[in-house]
């Protein structure tokens, strides 16, 4: 066991920090002119613009270790706001299912950051059972094209989204997570209605989208026609591990130990007080394992092997933190974290720190909900079989 | 022994349940916030008119002399509406403070119009270095010819924003966390000096700032004893404990039952969410809690009526309990709704909302463990 990093590993983490620092936003510097321009250094420094593309794609080839280390350092430092739906989530299908006209054609974009994506997966009565959706794509008779009727709901950032990869029903027999196939077309079309959803946080990130007799020509099918859940089960996983954010929940726990030690009562602050630190110090407790049950899995990888046993619960266990975090800013802000909107009094972290919070709860329901992921760790790490 | 309501309690129970279920289905409610008013003006008068607004006030200063208890009955259900109207701010801090210190003539001068609903009061007393300690308070008020002449700043006033009048705690003598040298006035919010900036709580109620700059108050005004104001403050808070905690234990129960039903109707996997084991278990602790927080309120109620000896530690305990156990029951109900709990939608997540509001309401759940443990 070895727990340092080696030196082609340090000298690949200065490497990253002074890059980092070199290229940060200045103040009164436009922020999209520093964020396109930071994206073009990025690529020049070898794919560091899309650190999870394979080299073969234009990725930097990163050992698992390095991409560690990538997300350590960006979460400490201020790097540009990006989306995870085309980057993340479809090029990797893409990569992997699509053909090469659909590798040439939508890749360069999503590099690019010149198209955003969304993705239709939930609806009404698909949530933890996604393999029931219902949005239905019929093969036109000539079989041009497909005609898609039904309803999305949860798709993150429909409404500035140029495009959806949205799982469609081609068919009803078997199981039902045949049948299901993948399709890509544009969000600003007639048949495609957004329609917002305010969450508890007050804001609008998600939605409801209708659609009515859109059509999708069948070259912009990825892979075959009812094997789109095949293509989605490899996605869904992928999103589930870069949910874990302890990266950032490192940094959040900074930040809130500085929060409560601006909040006074009497002679002290908040962080004297025992019941407060108690909470603290636990979930610093808890964000030690989890950064190393991170590490193991990531090591584990990098031999070459399975991620382990250990990663299944990384989601659980860092959502779970991200809430806790979150609750405990909320307790910090005390009476001033009911206040709502910018003109609001007290410290000006309660500001923010309710909407975060409420936000959060999310974060155990979205990409399997908590009970549903246990359920996943019991048959498939445990090896309990259901009689 | 008996934990059951009187006659009188019940038909007060049974109205408020009625008026609750005619007027606060969730749109109609949120109709009322974001619109131009605080609350209705309409159901405040419906209140004054069906003798609410007088129930615990003293038969001698024109009320039907109800206490605590009756105050929980109408909070219980209040809480179960999240009704938006200043009964709190107004009767159960405002009128309690003005009942407890004013002079027989400031009580007729002020309480008849409160009763009616045509005046309205509000309690300042939070600063924001005190944290929830309700002794440490900076704000100054210094004697004149006139009376007194309050400076300061005053945080997070519920409803301060459509008061007539403010019930202020300030400083007259003594250290800035002494609980001696406290006294309490009753301001005019149209007072030179007095400044109410208002604004929405994430709840859907309103709070608002206050600042003083030299703002006069007549003697008269004075609430108590000069620098004796603690104890009533105190008193009014505890009111203000067993009040939000009944608003409390009305919305869990909403909470736990809406969580059943739901469970009940929603598939997935081809079952009824309310087949999973894991999630009935989860319903039937949230239903614990809540029967937990119903007994340590009628506890403490009761004693701070029979005013036993032991009555501020069991309301510490309640204070506690309902901080800790409104959040546990929000959390899971929302978890257990799914993506549906965390919109605007449903009315589960306002009462989660409210609940986290009450939760900071006169020292959160770790300051009265540690009160209790003290």
């Amino acid at each position: 066991m070895e727990i340092d990093l080696s030196p082609a590993d340090l000298a690949f983490r200065q490497e990253v920090r002074t890059f980092l620092t070199e290229n940060a936003h200045r103040p009164n510097e436009d922020y999209m002119k520093w964020r396109m321009n930071w994206f073009k250094l990025a690529r020049e420094k070898g794919g560091w613009d899309v650190p999870k593309w394979p080299t073969a794609f234009g990725g930097p080839g990163w050992t698992p270790t390095q991409h560690y280390i990538w997300e350590q350092e960006t979460a400490v430092h201020n790097i540009p706001w990006d989306l995870p739906f085309g980057l993340g989530m479809l090029a990797p299908v893409l990569m992997n299912y699509g053909s090469k006209e659909q590798q040439d054609r939508f890749l360069p974009d999503i590099r690019d950051r010149k198209v955003n994506w969304c993705q239709g997966y939930s609806e009404p009565g698909a949530g933890s059972d996604l393999a029931n959706l219902k949005t239905k794509a019929e093969l036109s008779a000539d079989g041009t094209h497909y005609v898609v009727n039904g309803t999305k709901i949860w798709t993150t950032l429909a409404h500035i989204a140029d495009w959806i990869f949205c799982l469609t029903r081609t068919s009803d027999a078997g199981k039902k997570q045949q049948g299901i196939t993948f399709l890509l077309f544009p969000m600003k079309q007639p048949g495609v209605e957004v329609k917002p959803i305010i969450t508890l946080g007050g804001a609008h990130s998600v939605n409801m989208v209708h659609f009515t007799d859109v059509k999708v020509p069948v070259e912009n099918r990825v892979g075959e026609e009812n094997k789109g859940w095949t293509y989605a089960k490899g996605l869904l996983q992928h999103e589930r591990t870069g949910l874990a954010g302890i990266s950032r929940s490192l940094v959040a726990l900074e930040k809130l130990k500085e929060q409560a030690s601006s909040v006074t009562r009497g002679n002290g602050t908040l962080m004297d007080e025992p019941a407060f630190r108690a909470k603290v110090a636990e979930l610093e407790v808890d964000l030690m394992a989890v950064e190393f049950t991170e590490l193991r899995s990531l090591a584990s990888a990098a031999a070459g092997g399975d991620p382990g046993p250990e990663s299944s619960i990384l989601k659980l266990k860092g959502t779970e933190i991200q809430q806790r975090i979150a609750k405990l800013t909320v307790e910090a802000g005390g009476i001033y974290s009911a206040a709502w909107g910018a003109k609001t009094p007290g410290y000006a972290f309660a500001r923010g720190g309710m909407s975060s919070y409420l936000s959060s709860r999310a974060y155990t329901i979205y990409g399997g909900a908590s009970e549903v992921q246990k359920d996943v760790v019991a048959k498939n790490v445990l090896g309990i079989k259901k009689s | 022994m008996n934990f059951n309501l009187s006659e009188e309690q019940q038909l007060v129970a049974d109205s408020v349940q009625r008026f609750v279920q005619d007027n606060y289905a969730l749109e109609a409610r949120q109709a009322i916030v974001g619109g131009a008013d605080d609350f209705s003006q309409a159901h405040w008068s419906t209140m004054a008119e069906l003798g609410w607004l007088g129930l615990t006030i003293a038969e001698a200063d024109g009320g039907f002399g109800g206490n605590q208890l009756d105050t929980m009955v109408i909070m219980e259900q209040f809480g179960k509406g999240l009704v938006l109207e200043p009964f709190f701010a107004s009767i159960v801090l405002g009128a309690r403070a003005v009942s407890l210190g004013g002079t027989p003539e400031l009580r007729a001068a002020i309480l008849p119009a409160v009763m009616d609903g045509s005046a309205q009061l509000a309690l300042a007393y939070a600063e924001q270095q005190a944290r929830f300690d309700l002794h440490d308070t900076t704000t100054r008020a210094s004697q004149n010819d006139s009376g007194f002449v309050l400076n300061g700043h005053k945080s997070m006033v519920q409803h301060g924003g459509s008061a007539d009048y403010l019930v202020v705690s300030a400083r007259t003598s003594g250290a800035q966390t002494e609980t001696q040298g406290i006294s309490l006035f009753l301001l005019d919010t149209k007072s030179a000096g007095l400044e109410v900036s208002s604004f929405l709580t994430v709840d859907g109620l309103t709070a608002a700032e206050v600042t003083l700059d030299n703002v006069q108050v007549p003697a008269t005004h004075l609430l108590g004893e000069l620098d004796q104001g603690f104890e009533i403050l105190e008193q009014v808070a505890i009111d203000g404990i067993l009040a939000v905690s009944a608003e409390a234990v009305g919305a869990m129960e909403m909470l736990y039952k809406d969580t059943v039903a739901y469970t009940q109707e929603r598939e997935q996997f081809d079952h009824a969410l309310s087949d999973f084991q894991v999630l009935q278990h989860r319903m039937v602790d949230m239903f614990m809690e809540y029967e937990q927080a119903k007994s340590l309120l009628y506890r403490a109620t009761l004693e701070v009526v029979q005013q036993g000896v032991e009555a501020k530690r069991t309301v510490h305990a309640l204070k506690h309990f309902i901080g800790k156990t409104g959040i546990m029951i929000g959390e899971n109900a929302v978890q257990l709704h799914g993506g549906m709990g965390v919109t605007e939608e449903l009315r589960i997540g306002h009462y989660f909302k409210r609940l986290l509001v009450i939760d900071a309401q006169f020292g959160n759940s770790d300051y009265h463990l540690e009160q209790f443990a003290a």
